[in-house]
């Protein structure tokens, strides 16, 4: 018996060695400079859907020996979840619009991206493009591996119907101060018109702080990312305002603990949401909503609020085999007049400078987008650093544990966070 | 994925497996030395050996490879370094509040699915074994949970338990706040009646088997003793079952280890706040949503042995008297 | 069967009492079914007794169009029988060659291979899962694919145990019999050992089908790209994050599971009666 076991396990290594050498990928000098037919994917928001099909058709009819297939990300529990599978699996489209800026270091990680300056000219056209804010894209060795495409800057949304049915003025919400904003909640629960103030996903997703904690945190504190020259800023007075306040609406059952199937603010069980330009789109026929900014301890102007951009940036993927037609083509896509085309179809902004200045014929036509275009200028991205989803995941881990289900004391649990993403920015 | 093939009841009409008895007709008839090399036997056996080659003792090599190395996932044909760690990947196992939290939750599932399975199945197969109308029609309608996916059962399950379902209005003021898929007490013993829910009809069958074994004379020698129902119960019938009792212990652990698709969905990855993840789900989030391989893998393997454990002990437990 | 009066029957009292028994337990199990069925027809799903009992006029099959048109039926169904089907034949084919060699046939390596399939069988899958991941997805590029999805599952190791607990059982001089006439032993196993075994081969089926069919973790890992998921992953993909793009959500969800249990069930009650205990013992699989 020992001789066959020692036989089994001879075997077993063989066969592990064996495993380890991989298919190969395309070779990267030959693929920079090779034309051909690409694929792109995009988001399955139905908005940016019929956006992308037309640009591809008129990219299709004038380049008929570099034609573009059109597809959807995968499905995933997340977009990010698929594009990194589609990495391993090396069947990643060439162009992806709608890579989140905090997956690009685990991506750049995984070898799964082009870094965008080994074509001439890439870094000067980001630049013009996008202007100074672009700088926040670059990857930690100062290489572009994403082009900034587009943003969502998180607002508050109301629904004003729920709000007349709770007795508050739908035309002057009071929601500029916590105060105000607990008020005003208070009073949306208490009279019945909507089961939640607001309806943010409990869930412990990396990323789910982006739609409650982070806004909420540039707001209150003038503007600071979540990570700054390598240190977490989040432990300090505005961080744990923004908790505390946050808790409140969690603790009076203003916020419920249930992550709602769906959409709660679409289908009118919540009052508010956190929503970006996207939403007028999604609502225009369902609801009558207004925006206001996040609110903020002293309740200042909207003019000096920032907030999460929510970007979302187009990226090359290692596994394009026609990587000069693929640059050609993110060139196109995000042209003055795509870009132009993109606002007008889906309402989000174009990580464009001065854009209100270079659509001022859409913007007198389409007054509502004027809030969102002024605080476009005013956002603020995730930090680009190695082992960002994993800085996210631990600071979403201390959230749910405190915030959401008291079960530590928010000061305690950013106290520990920060310390925590500390040791893990050390780490990398 | 798979049960230990373990033989539960005395009446089965196989004989009992005996690893490789030298019964078989064909060394005698078979004439010596007819056919060269290799014979029909290893051909015949070596699609299924491949597949155990590739399928179980590849990757198994592969993981414990991983769990000692710094290791990521990259695209094909990427090159990088995975440096040896020792045993780094298993000190971040053992000091994560979240793995330790998921062991903590199947220890619950255990403590309440075990006893929860073994007291109704042993009851539903007693009142099952007679002569009854519609005997067929009860043994399907308590097997069909078993062979319907998970996947629409905890949609149905999610749909009952829910803030807004049946079970609360039912319940009405009575109802568990939070609710019970989002209460960090109840999370947990909701996948455990679940999972027991959906096995149930898989063990009365098993329980059934076992109790055509246990003996009348036992019984009329019990009651001869003058022991009353209850105790001619246990000191008969629990100890006729006892091998049955030792499959659904060993079972339910394996399945404990296993749980993935109801904290996934039903309680919405693990939540709330972790009070429902299983190692499993802990696994594939650190692995693969997260890109953390190495450490998922060492998870793995120390899973594996906890598993390898508790099933000794269940069994060491349940048999000690047998 | 044999009745034994046992302490459980007399702690249970009489036949009524049994039925009492029964009949709860009946209902305990089939009531989520009825709640699933009637909740896929209501116009508007809800959680009040009127998921329960069927109200007339207010029933339509909106939620299985809402379904259909979310994660196409028709297509997850394809995929779920490919693979299931797949996972059957080479079970089958492979199985029963090994079954069979193990049971009756003297090669190198017997033993240790019996050893292995007993093994293999406490491994528990996630141990496997990352390594297979990456192996299948980025070393053998069968990401998205049928084979990719079939591979961990291509032949049951239960099965395989089944099948030679079978061919040990048959007579030895049957298989002498055939030998002396001159048949290879390919033919005796085709001619006279399968046909003998068609019991163990539909109980091998049965138990085979569950698993590929009802899969949920190893066909999400390999398939992102929506045409080639099988439908529980579809369905969880729809329950995780399509939900807010149907009306009445609830209902579309109970459309799509009480799609993906019917295949499981109705073969299960068209071969119920094998699936007494007697075959439950020969072969414990999940």
């Amino acid at each position: 018996m020992p001789r066959k076991w020692g036989a089994a396990l001879l075997a077993m290594t063989l066969a592990a060695a064996t495993a380890a050498c991989a298919r190969p990928g395309p070779d990267p000098a030959t693929a920079t400079t090779s034309r051909g037919s690409i694929t792109v994917w995009l988001s399955n928001n139905a908005a940016e859907v019929a956006w992308g099909t037309k640009m591809v058709d008129a990219w299709n009819r004038a380049h008929p020996r570099e034609r573009i297939k059109v597809q959807q990300i995968p499905a995933g529990k997340t977009s990010e979840e698929a594009l990194s599978a589609s990495i391993i699996a090396g069947s990643s489209a060439c162009l992806v619009f709608n890579t989140s800026p905090a997956s690009v270091p685990q991506f750049q990680k995984q070898a799964g991206l082009v870094p965008l300056d080994d074509f001439p000219g890439a870094e000067r056209y980001i630049r013009e493009r996008t202007g100074p804010r672009a700088d926040q894209y670059r990857s930690e060795d100062g290489h572009f591996r994403q082009l900034p495409w587009k943003s969502n800057p998180g607002m508050i949304l109301y629904n004003k119907k729920i709000f007349r049915k709770a007795g508050l003025d739908p035309e002057h919400p009071k929601l500029a101060t916590y105060r105000d904003f607990l008020d005003t909640s208070r009073k949306i629960v208490e009279s019945g018109a909507a089961p939640a103030a607001i309806w943010p996903s409990a869930g412990s997703e990396f990323f789910q702080s982006w739609f409650d904690f982070y806004p909420s945190f540039i707001a209150e504190s003038g503007g600071k990312p979540l990570v700054e020259d390598g240190r977490p800023q989040f432990d300090s007075p505005a961080g744990r305002r923004a908790a505390t306040f946050w808790r409140t609406l969690y603790r009076e059952k203003l916020v419920p603990q249930e992550t709602f199937q769906g959409d709660a603010f679409g289908m009118g069980k919540s009052a508010m949401a956190s929503g970006g330009p996207w939403a007028i789109v999604a609502y225009k026929h369902s609801i009558d909503w207004g925006v206001v900014p996040f609110p903020t301890s002293d309740g200042r102007p909207a003019s000096r609020i920032s907030t999460f951009s929510d970007e979302k940036s187009a990226a090359m993927f290692s596994a394009c085999e026609h990587r000069a037609t693929a640059w050609d083509v993110l060139k196109f896509a995000t042209s003055r007049q795509q870009d132009g085309a993109f606002l007008a179809a889906t309402g989000q902004m174009p990580m464009r400078e001065d854009l209100a200045g270079t659509y001022p014929d859409w913007f007198a036509k389409n007054p509502a987008y004027t809030t969102y275009a002024e605080q476009a200028d005013r956002t603020v991205e995730v930090p680009n650093v190695a082992g960002s989803i994993d800085v996210w995941q631990t600071f979403r881990d201390a959230w749910t544990r405190s915030v959401v289900f008291g079960r530590e004391r928010p000061e305690a649990a950013l106290r520990g966070a920060s310390r925590d993403i500390a040791s893990i920015l050390a780490e990398y | 994925m798979s049960i230990p093939a373990i033989r539960a009841t005395g009446d089965a009409p196989t004989p009992a497996p005996t690893g490789q008895r030298a019964d078989t007709p064909t060394q005698r008839t078979r004439p010596r030395r007819k056919f060269p090399l290799p014979r029909p036997g290893a051909l015949f056996v070596s699609p299924y050996a491949l597949f155990l080659l590739v399928v179980f003792a590849v990757p198994l090599g592969y993981t414990l490879w991983i769990s000692f190395h710094r290791f990521y996932f990259t695209a094909p044909g990427a090159e990088f370094d995975a440096p040896w760690v020792g045993l780094r990947n298993y000190q971040d196992v053992f000091s994560d509040p979240v793995v330790l939290r998921s062991f903590l939750n199947i220890a619950v599932f255990l403590a309440i699915n075990v006893p929860l399975t073994v007291v109704l199945s042993l009851v539903l197969a007693s009142a099952l074994n007679a002569k009854l109308p519609m005997r067929s029609f009860f043994r399907a309608a308590y097997y069909v949970p078993y062979v319907t996916a998970s996947v629409a059962l905890v949609a149905v399950w999610q749909f009952l338990f829910g803030a807004e379902g049946l079970v609360n209005n039912l319940l009405g003021d009575l109802a568990p706040d939070p609710s019970w898929l989002v209460n960090p007490v109840l999370a947990m013993p909701v996948i455990a009646v679940f999972v027991a829910w959906k096995q149930l009809g898989f063990f009365v069958m098993v329980y059934l088997a076992a109790l055509q074994s246990v003996s009348k004379e036992l019984y009329e020698s019990a009651a001869l003793d003058g022991a009353g129902r209850v105790r001619s119960f246990l000191s008969v019938t629990v100890p006729g079952v006892r091998p049955a009792t030792t499959l659904v212990a060993v079972y339910a652990i394996i399945t404990g280890a296993n749980l993935f698709s109801e904290p996934y969905l039903l309680t919405g990855g693990g939540g709330p706040d972790h009070a429902s993840a299983s190692p499993v789900l802990v696994m594939y989030q650190r692995g693969i949503e997260q890109g953390h391989p190495d450490f998922a893998a060492a998870l793995g393997v120390v899973l594996v042995l906890f598993v390898v454990v508790l099933s000794l002990l269940a069994r060491k437990l349940t048999e000690k008297e047998g | 069967m044999s009745r034994t009066p046992g302490a459980m029957t007399r702690l249970l009292g009489g036949r009524s009492a049994r039925l009492l028994v029964l009949t709860l337990g009946a209902v305990a199990f089939l009531f989520p079914f009825l709640h699933m069925l009637v909740g896929s027809l209501q116009k508007t799903t809800t959680g009040d007794l009127n998921g329960a009992i069927p109200t007339p006029g207010t029933l339509t099959t909106d939620s299985y169009a809402n379904i259909n048109d979310t994660i196409s039926l028709g297509r997850s169904l394809l995929n779920s029988g490919v693979v299931t089907i797949g996972v059957l034949l080479s079970t089958l084919v492979f199985g029963v060659l090994a079954g069979y060699a193990l049971a009756r046939l003297q090669f190198r390596g017997r033993g240790t291979l019996f050893a292995a399939l007993l093994l293999v069988q406490t491994i528990p899958f996630q141990l496997l899962m990352l390594p297979l991941y990456v192996l299948v997805v980025r070393d053998y590029g069968l990401g998205d694919s049928y084979l990719g999805m079939m591979l961990p599952f291509a032949v049951n190791s239960t099965a395989v145990f089944l099948f030679r607990q079978f061919f040990l059982q048959i007579p030895g001089e049957i298989f002498e019999a055939a030998r002396i006439d001159g048949a290879g032993e390919l033919a005796v196993l085709w001619r006279v050992a399968v046909p003998m075994a068609s019991p163990a081969l539909l109980t091998g089926c049965l138990l085979t089908f569950i698993g590929p069919w009802n899969e949920f973790l190893w066909p999400f890992l390999v398939t992102k790209d929506a045409d080639m998921q099988p439908l529980a992953v579809s369905l969880a993909g729809f329950m995780s994050n399509l939900q807010g793009t149907v009306d009445n959500p609830t209902g579309a969800l109970m459309a799509g599971a009480c799609v993906l249990a019917v295949p499981a069930v109705a073969l299960f009650l068209l071969f119920q009666h094998r699936f007494t205990h007697t075959n439950i013992d020969s072969g414990v699989k999940g």
